[in-house]
């Protein structure tokens, strides 16, 4: 049991809440930790970082041209191009691009990854998981972790680590570290790099294929061995005899999300995406995978109480480019959204909605919502308790949702 | 020349390891779960856990993990001793005989005290004859205050006027069988060991001294292996949670570079 229901606060200068899915810490001033490495940034000697950066490429640099230099894992996003930009056209390397296809791009998304192709003129593997196989993945995924999108997370985390070791490339170049940017979890100073814990834990929460595997009948699934091959993780012995090593670019490189859009659209034709966006005002994130923004995130709300529009505004807030109370204005708006694309998503695994929301249900946080009148409630950004919808719990499985 | 352990040393806030930055700074790296499992597959020498929870709360903050959830120290300590095989001390909150008898028998190897040594010096010796004293490694936290060393207590916000040297000369009497030294000023920020204090200390007891505080990388290690001879323990709090492989990697390192160590 959880001691006491801890009240859930919120940064005094973004939005994020302590209910975070990501760990997020507050300082004495109640300030999150996000906005406190962020705030590093201001004090860093780019210039001095840079070379720094340069002297580790050169390290991994194929002196004879036989094999690439590095790994750059790609999108086609914003982010991807910038890092495509930085380490073949302003530094000079040999990158090969390596993307692990969502299976649901948007039309400017793949657009932009066809672009990529065009403009840089670097080599490129593109992978594809069956569609079959997905299907089962996503239907097993929501119900044991409460998330459509654990293929998606596993692959981009795993296939390019198997290229790495089939391929004797021992560098990836990522762009910035997710928990590090969205929840502050390192500071600039760890140089921190890729590491098979991070992933395992934060990025899969703990699901490795082989529970896929252990739980699929359960679920009424059948999955074969010779289905997961994508989501293998190469072994230790395997990343120590090629030496691989992840490095995340923005420890580097002055990293802004609200920059690259603009200078990768002037320099290289990139796209922002054509449709708005439900469930976040932004256009230039998540093109590869239209659930990010969608039911994934969704469920995250469901969760947690907050969405894709608060992680948005929090950047925004940080880099000076929103105030706080137009984000809140942004959040109470789209937080609570429930996307279309959560019934393109029923359609694709054969599900109905009250099947959906019942489960969603259950993976509600009772660190965030109770049960009164048969809707659920939780407390607002704005400090007022507040309504979302009728609950599709059974009076038993409602218990654990009652508040004194 | 005796050979030297290298030890992650793992902070717990509320349930989860922290890095920690200052003593008053903590920003939340995962679970306890994992991590363990993580140093185990390493073969670490040896693992140090300290429980900095100000409010001795326990929650994994979320229900979603592929983990079960856990409220206590008890059960913390339990799935720790569970996955991993290497010797385990933890410390932290520890007043008297019944909180060490808990961790011991919950898979606790060694017991580490700090405040509670301090308020009550005849713990040490109690621990010590219970358990034998190579159980009872002593933590000491200290910063400089007008150019020199005092030991603090309490998360590092009690002054007790006393010198690490004096404090571990009393530990020492009292029946520690081993002293913990971490540095406040440096901690979390990767600009080395104090590898004076630290020398002084070692020459200043009989007992098997484990420094902390500073390390940035595997040169850090190296040059504090070489400087202070006689050190038994190198440990890193922060560390090894930052790069893939970071402990056999810095083993390998150090073997390489002739530094004696397991």
């Amino acid at each position: 049991m959880i001691a006491t229901i801890p009240q859930i606060n919120y940064c005094k200068k973004c939005l994020l809440p302590s209910s975070s899915a990501i760990p997020v810490a507050f300082d004495d001033h109640g300030v999150c930790s996000a906005c406190r490495t962020s705030k590093e940034k201001e004090a860093i000697d780019w210039d001095r970082r840079l070379k720094k950066f340069q002297r580790i490429l050169e390290q991994y640099r194929s002196k004879d041209g036989s094999n690439y230099d590095c790994i750059i894992p790609v999108s086609g996003g914003k982010d991807s191009f910038f890092q495509v930009h930085q380490v073949k056209n302003e530094m000079g390397f040999n990158p090969l691009l390596v993307t692990y296809n969502s299976n649901n791009y948007t039309p400017t998304g793949l657009k932009n990854l066809q672009r990529m192709r065009d403009v840089f003129g670097c080599d490129h593997v593109f992978f594809t998981t069956s569609v079959h196989t997905l299907q089962k993945l996503n239907r097993i995924s929501v119900q044991i972790m409460g998330d459509t999108q654990w293929h998606y997370q596993s692959g981009i985390f795993t296939y390019p680590f198997q290229v790495a070791v089939q391929m004797n490339i021992p560098l990836l170049i990522w762009g910035e570290h997710g928990h590090m940017d969205i929840g502050g979890m390192h500071s600039y100073n760890d140089f921190v790099e890729f590491t098979y814990r991070y992933r395992h834990e934060h990025i899969l929460r703990g699901f490795e294929w082989t529970d896929f595997m252990a739980k699929a009948a359960e679920y009424g699934e059948t999955l074969e061995r010779r289905e997961m091959i994508p989501f293998v993780y190469p072994s230790d012995e395997e990343i120590d005899r090629v030496g691989v090593r992840g490095i995340y670019m923005a420890n580097f490189v002055k990293w802004e999300a609200n920059e690259h859009g603009p200078l990768m659209m002037e320099k290289y034709g990139w796209l922002e995406n054509e449709e708005p966006f439900e469930r976040t005002y932004r256009r230039m994130s998540n093109l590869d995978d239209f659930y990010e923004n969608g039911i994934h995130d969704y469920l995250k709300f469901i969760k947690f109480g907050y969405g894709r529009a608060t992680d948005h505004a929090c950047k925004d807030i940080r880099a000076g480019k929103m105030t706080r109370e137009e984000g809140i204005k942004i959040i109470q708006q789209m937080d609570h959204v429930k996307s279309k694309d959560v019934y393109q998503w029923l359609d694709f695994v054969g599900w109905t909605e009250e099947q959906f929301d019942h489960l969603a249900d259950t993976y509600r946080d009772p660190r965030v919502w109770w049960i009164r009148d048969g809707q659920w409630h939780k407390m607002d950004i704005t400090g007022e308790p507040t309504a979302y919808g009728k609950v599709h719990l059974t009076p038993e499985e409602q218990q654990k949702y009652v508040r004194a | 020349m005796l050979k030297k352990r290298l030890i992650p040393a793992l902070f717990i806030k509320n349930g989860l390891i922290v890095r920690s930055e200052n003593f008053d700074y903590h920003q939340f790296i995962g679970s306890v779960v994992h991590e363990a499992k993580r140093y185990s597959d390493w073969d670490v020498d040896e693992l140090v856990y300290i429980d900095i929870s100000r409010e001795k709360e326990y929650d994994l903050r979320r229900d979603d993990y592929n983990l079960d959830a856990y409220y206590s120290m008890e059960e913390i300590i339990r799935k720790i001793a569970e996955v991993c095989f290497m010797p385990l001390a933890f410390g932290g909150g520890i007043r008297n005989l019944s909180d060490v008898d808990l961790r011991i028998r919950n898979g606790a190897d060694k017991i580490i005290l700090n405040t509670g040594a301090y308020e009550t010096p005849e713990l040490i010796g109690q621990t010590a004859s219970k358990y034998g004293s190579q159980c009872v490694i002593v933590s000491v936290d200290y910063r400089m205050v007008d150019g020199k060393d005092q030991v603090f207590t309490s998360f590092g916000t009690h002054a007790t006027g006393l010198t690490v040297n004096e404090w571990i000369s009393r530990c020492e009497q009292e029946g520690a069988g081993e002293i913990f030294l971490n540095a406040i000023d440096r901690d979390g920020k990767g600009n080395g060991y104090d590898i004076e204090t630290i020398e002084s200390a070692v020459e200043s007891t009989k007992l098997p001294v484990i420094a902390c505080g500073g390390a940035a990388d595997e040169f850090d290690f190296q040059e504090l292996a070489e400087e202070v001879e006689n050190l038994s323990g190198i440990a890193a709090g922060n560390l090894f949670h930052f790069t893939e492989r970071s402990y056999p990697r810095a083993k390998k390192y150090l073997k390489e570079n002739g530094i004696n160590v397991r």
